[in-house]
């Protein structure tokens, strides 16, 4: 084996580290692997660096604790005047929205009413597909009125409350919170408050954590107009869904249910898949 | 549809498409904050701050990515955060709360669970224990998992700066986990100057 004596120059820390993300150019990562091979102190450093890595890398992803939005005015001009309110308790009541949010796509349903306010929620109109996703078919669906529906047991659940209107809700539910990556996925999702004059469309999306290379699938073919209140039972085969490799990682899933007045309700519900 | 396309549609007033901006960034975007600020309030009114001013100036961002220029965004309203002692806005209580979507499947073995969240909140208190710039590097390196280059839009610092502040972050934190050997067991060099 080559003693250090006959090893490239010691490499620096910052070369360590650099070294550690493939972040030196070719000649100097390969100095600093030829170096470390035979370098027991440097191959101790560059454990350390990568084990500090590691450690930081295994925090776990937070989900936000809602969602998050911007009005419905068009850039620059309409938001010249609100840009001076950064901070203001006024904007932030109004822009901010917990759990449930407001949102009006111009290309949806909504497009001929008066605009409330966008979310960061995924939106599709109903008749354009989600291009830059995938979809799955559910394996069975119900969607049934409350008081013949088949629901699942959820264990895993959620309820938004509409901050407009607290009479209305939406619920999502799962029958775990983690799932392998050959499992069904079965879900819920209900409606309380809400009459068929009120909700339109109901969209569902598996949405992959951005922290391991975030992308969506829509998880069931748009209903153009099921009934509420709202129960809706399905499952999913996880290796049906378009998922790219590797499958197992942090997933949201979110449903949005278009209202008539142009806005939205939504909310989500974390779920993990593994291998 | 990738991000130049949204991009293009939301500079249109496409509100959908930066819709599919927000939600591919906004858990990324929050856990930078979040890992900057400490508090998930402070963090999510920084999120939210960012996603408001990229849709308002949206139509100045001509050729630059926008991963970066949104994070570049956040992260000076991070600084600003230090600044100013302040926070952005006031939000309603969330009954719901924050969910810490965790990784796998959660061990059902108490004191193993007890022992990860104790390594978390230990990883957690050294970053929070570096200096503001030290901190921003690490984060956007090991919590975002950006490139180099990508920092260095970010932050606005040439490539070197940004190599030597991750170093420097990572060896700061490295020292501060070993002072816990019973949960970070980590290499320590040796005198020995040959490997096997």
């Amino acid at each position: 084996m080559p003693s250090e004596s006959h090893t490239p120059i010691e490499p620096t820390l910052a070369e360590l580290s650099a070294y550690l993300d493939h972040e030196l150019d070719a000649g100097a990562q390969a100095r600093v692997a030829e170096h470390v091979a035979g370098c027991n102190r440097c191959k101790a450093r560059l454990d350390g660096l990568r084990q500090t890595a590691y450690a930081i890398r295994g925090l776990p992803m937070e989900t936000p604790p809602r969602s998050f939005t911007v009005p419905q005015r068009s850039p620059r001009r309409s938001w010249a005047p609100v840009a001076g309110w950064v901070g203001s308790l006024a904007a932030a009541t109004v822009l901010v929205v917990f759990g449930v949010t407001h949102l009006n796509f111009g290309a949806g349903p909504a497009a001929t009413t008066a605009n409330r306010s966008v979310s960061g929620g995924l939106a599709a109109a109903p008749a354009q597909p989600v291009q830059p996703y995938g979809a799955a078919a559910p394996l069975y669906q119900s969607e049934t009125q409350a008081s013949v529906a088949k629901a699942i047991t959820p264990v895993n659940s959620k309820t938004a409350i509409d901050p407009t209107n607290s009479s209305r809700s939406l619920t999502i539910g799962t029958d775990a919170h983690a799932y392998a990556a050959n499992g069904v996925l079965r879900l819920h999702v209900a409606t309380a408050g809400l009459s068929t004059n009120e909700a339109s469309t109901v969209r569902i999306f598996l949405v992959r954590d951005q922290g391991q290379g975030g992308y969506a699938i829509r998880l069931a073919p748009a209903t153009s107009a099921p009934g509420y209140p709202l129960h809706y039972d399905a499952a999913y085969a996880i290796p049906q869904m378009p998922l790219p490799s590797p499958v197992a990682g942090n997933y949201v899933l979110q449903v949005e249910i278009q209202l008539s007045d142009g806005s939205a309700l939504i909310a989500w519900l974390p779920l993990t898949i593994t291998s | 549809m990738d991000d130049r396309d949204l991009v293009g549609l939301a500079r249109r007033g496409d509100r959908e498409a930066f819709g599919q901006l927000i939600v591919q960034y906004q858990v990324p975007l929050y856990n930078m904050a979040l890992r900057m600020v400490g508090a998930p309030d402070d963090a999510a009114d920084i999120a939210q701050e960012a996603f408001l001013r990229a849709w308002e100036k949206i139509r100045t961002l001509r050729d630059a990515p926008f991963k970066s220029w949104l994070f570049q965004i956040a992260a000076n309203l991070c600084y600003d955060h230090f600044r100013r002692g302040r926070r952005y806005g006031m939000m309603p209580d969330d009954d719901q709360g924050a969910k810490i979507v965790s990784l796998g499947i959660a061990t059902p073995d108490p004191q193993e669970r007890a022992e990860a969240n104790e390594r978390n909140r230990l990883v957690r208190d050294s970053i929070a224990g570096l200096d503001h710039d030290m901190r921003m590097a690490i984060i956007l390196r090991d919590v975002n998992g950006m490139s180099y280059e990508e920092m260095a839009a970010v932050l606005r610092v040439p490539l070197g700066t940004v190599k030597s502040r991750i170093a420097r972050a990572r060896s700061a934190v490295q020292e501060r986990l070993q002072q816990h050997p019973d949960l970070f067991p980590m290499s320590t060099p040796t005198e020995d100057a040959h490997a096997e």
